[in-house]
């Protein structure tokens, strides 16, 4: 359930990253960043940093290949919804106890790709990238392993104890 | 067998906590985009989903309250034990926290003189005209109270994860629906 929730959270944030940078948008046309000192003192920012912050923005935009950004939004969308649906599972384990443990495995199958397939797709883009994506994407692979042999050996059990 | 819990209350607590923990994600990251101005509008849909979400959650932890007090009206006072005691401590130290960091944030985005319009629909009110002080005051306090947040609810968190270990009723009344 902890888990779902953080991963939930953590899609979300990933599909309002790919709304808000957009191809084409101001940063990508050499604009320069708009640091005034008032705003400086009340973020607590140097100048460097503040014009760092438009050069984070390039690099995001100038790093993703043309196909980068419609895969992830279809990816951190299906993330939402797969992370919904494992906190779903998770409430019904226990409200009724005669659940079908292919649900569950179902759903951290699903997950298990999302992420390999988002590994995929960073490890294809430039270094900066794969710097912002590859890690968090394996440790999230690496939960949902755990989680899928769980409900496999779950599974295997009441089997067993069925037989 | 432990007293079930509202239904309402089940779900809006994990309401609440998919809520934080994106809002925790998402200030990070937007906080590292450009700052706004007439051309860099990058902060423009975050902050007003940030304030969204975090005024939505409010009123949940609200409703969460009121339901404890209903309850807590109609079920006899029993003597509880020190756990139980610094049970009750952590939940009412989380919805002080998370109405605390709601309001703080709002009235420092009132001071800064970003309007706020709830789900894009309603206006809400602007406190007063910009006053940079006060809306550094504010954004200090939203700050604070967030990492106090942060630490408590890694408390909760915590003591789920032992009740969840031990298989004790307690940690089932929260996924009951």
């Amino acid at each position: 359930m902890i888990f779902g929730v953080l991963l939930l959270a953590n899609h979300s944030n990933e599909l309002l990253k790919q709304v808000v940078i957009a191809p084409g948008s101001v940063a990508e046309l050499g604009v320069p960043a708009d640091c005034r000192a008032d705003e400086l003192e009340e973020e607590g920012l140097s100048l460097l940093e503040c014009e760092l912050m438009v050069s984070n923005v390039q690099i995001t935009l100038v790093s993703s290949p043309e196909w980068f950004r419609p895969l992830m939004f279809l990816l951190s969308v299906s993330g939402v919804l797969f992370a919904a649906l494992s906190i779903s599972v998770g409430f019904s384990f226990v409200n009724n106890k005669n659940v079908n443990v292919n649900w569950a495995k179902s759903c951290f199958i699903a997950l298990i790709v999302i992420d390999a397939v988002i590994f995929i797709v960073a490890t294809n883009t430039g270094p900066l990238l794969r710097a912002q994506y590859l890690w968090s994407t394996l440790l999230w692979f690496f939960v949902h392993l755990f989680l899928l042999f769980a409900a496999v050996s779950i599974s295997s059990k009441e089997i067993e104890d069925g037989a | 067998m432990s007293e079930q819990l509202p239904k309402a209350k089940v779900a809006m607590h994990w309401l609440v906590a998919i809520g934080v923990f994106f809002l925790f994600v998402s200030s990070w990251w937007m906080l590292s985009l450009p700052l706004p101005s007439e051309d860099f509008t990058y902060r423009q849909l975050p902050f007003q989903l940030h304030k969204n979400v975090g005024i939505t959650i409010m009123v949940m932890v609200v409703a969460m309250i009121a339901i404890s007090i209903v309850k807590k009206r109609k079920k006899l006072q029993i003597q509880k034990s020190r756990i139980e005691r610094l049970a009750s401590l952590d939940h009412l130290l989380t919805y002080f926290l998370i109405i605390a960091c709601c309001i703080s944030g709002y009235l420092s985005s009132s001071f800064s003189g970003w309007e706020t319009t709830l789900w894009w629909l309603v206006e809400l009110p602007a406190w007063s005209e910009e006053n940079d002080d006060l809306n550094i005051f504010f954004s200090d306090i939203h700050l604070w109270t967030c990492w106090a947040l942060l630490s408590v609810v890694s408390v909760h968190i915590g003591a789920a994860l032992y009740h969840a270990f031990r298989n004790d009723d307690v940690i089932d009344k929260m996924f009951r629906l």
